[in-house]
């Protein structure tokens, strides 16, 4: 009993900042999104009660339907992409090469520039005269004509997958270098024995090792893929013709833009709940394994 | 927000050096607190921070903080900050976007804090944009107004056998306009015969520079006696003048966003720019006497150009409204209004300062602006609480339309998001009363 009791004061802290930041905001959200609730109260038109019409009018226009095709476009683009950047980028420097750590230095530095400097940077990149341009023409011998990247309907997406894979992948990368260096050398040393190609090793040794590295990875990058924003907020506004607007852009529209904050509310509840069934079905599928031999 | 935290230093530095050199401490009142949103044009940031810093040298007692505000997200910024009750006591705003802040009331009325003679000197389409309808108080003051109009090079209309109109009556119209597009887009080193400023992105310059086109066609952004967007935004008149707009796109004529900012004045591969006054510094610095500043064409049947400009207000938050009404005096008195608009090109914002400003003396470089609003041209935008979604509708239907969405489909999303914010806010009493 006692010890019970030591156990809740020692979680009390966590418990209430948690509560106070995370599950009082969300309640309050979810309370929000029944009502007209304004960015600022007005004493000229108070806040009503609305019933469902935030949710109606949420899936009435399909500029949120819109928003999580173009958000699930993107997770399914740029998943796979800074996964595999990351694996490697983890097996390159999992080496005994000298310098191994200035080199593990030099990639993580893109993750940790800020996204709003990287994509000031990439607009640059990106522009009629920017490197993109110039360096397509020049192996063209400047046959291919200039491509608009970011105004580009097919284009503008897997631009933003670009530099959002560009931007991530270290963080990736950092991980899998944890769990590569967590499979044991004498699984290698026995394929070796066997014959086995380095290809062989990868698919039949390396890969089953990272299992538990893959499933935290996928997930982790999915959730940071769905909440994508700064990128697109800064460079492409949602366009061209909405081909890249996300959930959250949607939400910072309705709720800062607009001052719709009963609408914001409706749509970060619906955003949430995809989140989280996004990740419980990903939890499902695969089943981490809890012992390793 | 870390632009915003630099800024405040740069301002806490500011005060700092000027009270130094004053050997004063400024213990005496709290700072006046000044937000600015930096600007678009060459130097209009330092010349903000020059103007507190004099105002610090000769009011040590008052001492007053700048904050630049970056223009991307200024509105939104405004009202989180008034969300957490934390406005300065002086901020600036792109006119229309005041009758919002009235009507949540952060703004104080301006008649009272600032003297007759001031006011008196304000020119009228100042105090006409700054004027709320509902209660006929001012609430608004700019230090100048803005010029809208084409700008050319001599060299290349003349090549291109382009005539070239002398004043606002013998302005181009619609048809004169396309045909000077085409033959100017076939000279040689012309990629784009025209920037619109595409490169701006999806926000106000969209419903500054463009609305003006619709309103020559005798469309509106929204009708202003019923207070209804449908039917105004997305009427035929509307329908028509951005067809044409789209046109331009479709043809090639137009700059692409990705080109940035200086096809026209820099990279010269672009013959005509549509854009405000502020580009005045750049442009006559990269073309020097070939830059031709030409009248607003009569799109569409009726004559009109854009209006209104950045402008300050007094916010209620303040502690200290006659020290931030001096304040704003300050910047609205002659020799400030004359240096500034001297420098950035804007119509000076008080009579007695025309005359100062070389520019806009009879004959000068950009007198052509204050013709245009003396001739009655200038039409303000609707000042009006729902501007703010006005505005960020409009906007992304010149997005839409930009990326080649049908111009009907685009305008009648415009006019639905306006209509439903203006139902939702029951009209905006006591603006629905009418």
């Amino acid at each position: 009993m006692n010890n019970n009791r030591t156990a809740w004061t020692m979680l009390a802290p966590a418990v209430g900042m948690v509560g106070l930041f995370i599950v009082f905001p969300f309640l309050m959200s979810v309370y929000f999104s029944f009502t007209d609730q304004r960015l600022l109260a007005n004493a000229n038109v108070p806040t009503e009660i609305v019933g469902l019409r935030n949710y109606q009018r949420l899936f009435e226009d399909g500029v949120f339907q819109n928003a999580f095709f173009r958000t699930a476009t993107f997770a399914i683009l740029v998943v796979p992409l800074q996964c595999a950047m990351g694996l490697g980028a983890a097996m390159l420097i999992n080496s005994k090469l000298p310098m191994r750590n200035a080199f593990r230095t030099i990639y993580f530095l893109p993750t940790v520039m800020s996204m709003v400097v990287v994509s000031v940077i990439w607009a640059s990149l990106y522009q009629t005269e920017g490197f993109f341009n110039s360096a397509l023409s020049f192996v063209s011998f400047g046959t291919i004509p200039h491509v608009d990247w970011l105004h580009n309907e097919y284009i503008a997406m897997p631009a933003l997958v670009l530099l959002s894979a560009w931007q991530g992948f270290p963080f990736q990368m950092i991980i899998y270098l944890a769990g590569l260096q967590g499979i044991n050398k004498e699984t290698y040393e026995a394929a070796q024995c066997e014959g086995a190609t380095r290809w062989q090793e990868f698919i039949h040794v390396t890969m089953p090792g990272l299992r538990n590295t893959h499933i935290l990875v996928g997930m982790t990058t999915t959730i940071f893929a769905m909440k994508l924003f700064t990128q697109v907020q800064l460079l492409t506004q949602g366009g061209p013709s909405d081909t890249t607007d996300t959930m959250v852009r949607v939400i910072y529209a309705t709720g800062f833009k607009r001052g719709e904050v009963g609408k914001a509310a409706a749509a970060s509840v619906i955003f949430f709940l995809l989140v989280l069934v996004i990740s419980f079905i990903q939890r499902k599928l695969v089943k981490e394994e809890r012992a390793i031999q | 927000m870390k632009l915003t935290r630099r800024a405040a230093l740069v301002g806490v530095s500011v005060v700092a050096t000027a009270s130094m050199t004053t050997k004063m401490t400024f213990a005496a009142a709290d700072p006046i607190k000044v937000w600015h949103h930096g600007g678009r044009g060459d130097g209009e940031r330092g010349r903000m921070e020059a103007l507190i810093k004099d105002w610090n040298t000769a009011n040590p007692d008052i001492p007053a903080i700048l904050e630049i505000q970056p223009e991307g997200a200024y509105n939104e910024q405004v009202q989180a900050a008034a969300a957490s009750g934390g406005l300065p006591d002086l901020l600036d705003f792109d006119g229309p976007n005041y009758a919002n802040y009235v009507w949540s009331g952060y703004l104080l009325p301006l008649n009272d804090l600032i003297s007759k003679a001031t006011l008196d000197d304000v020119i009228p389409s100042i105090i006409a944009q700054g004027t709320y309808a509902p209660d006929g108080k001012l609430y608004s003051l700019g230090i100048g107004d803005s010029g809208l109009s084409l700008w050319g090079r001599k060299s290349l209309l003349e090549k291109a056998g382009v005539r070239i109109p002398k004043g606002i009556d013998d302005a181009w119209n619609m048809a004169e306009f396309e045909d000077a597009l085409a033959k100017l887009q076939k000279l040689e080193g012309i990629t784009h015969a025209l920037d619109v400023k595409l490169n701006y992105g999806q926000g106000e310059w969209f419903t500054y520079g463009f609305s003006p086109i619709v309103q020559s066609f005798g469309g509106d952004l929204i009708d202003r006696t019923t207070w209804k967007a449908t039917g105004t935004i997305n009427g035929k008149a509307a329908v028509d003048a951005m067809t044409h707009f789209q046109g331009w796109i479709k043809e090639g004529y137009v700059v692409p966003a990705a080109d940035g900012d200086d096809s026209f004045f820099g990279k010269k591969t672009s013959a005509i720019s549509f854009v405000g006054h502020w580009m005045w510094p750049a442009h006559s610095k990269g073309l020097g006497n070939d830059l031709l500043l030409l009248p607003m064409p009569n799109w569409g049947g009726k004559h009109v150009t854009g209006n209104g400009s950045w402008c300050w207000g007094i916010t209620k938050n303040t502690k200290n409204p006659s020290g931030t009404a001096k304040l704003l005096e300050f910047f609205m008195s002659t020799k400030n209004v004359s240096d500034l608009e001297q420098a950035m090109g804007g119509v000076p914002g008080v009579k007695s300062a025309a005359s100062h400003v070389d520019l806009y003396k009879e004959g000068g470089p950009l007198s052509l602006y204050l013709a245009q609003l003396n001739a009655g041209m200038g039409v303000p935008r609707p000042a009006h609480p729902a501007y703010p979604t006005i505005t960020a509708s409009f906007a992304k239907a010149v997005a839409d339309i930009v990326d080649g969405k049908p111009v009907q489909d685009s305008l009648d999303a415009a006019a639905k998001a306006i209509d439903q914010n203006i139902d939702d806010n029951k009209g905006y009493p006591p603006f629905g009363k009418v």
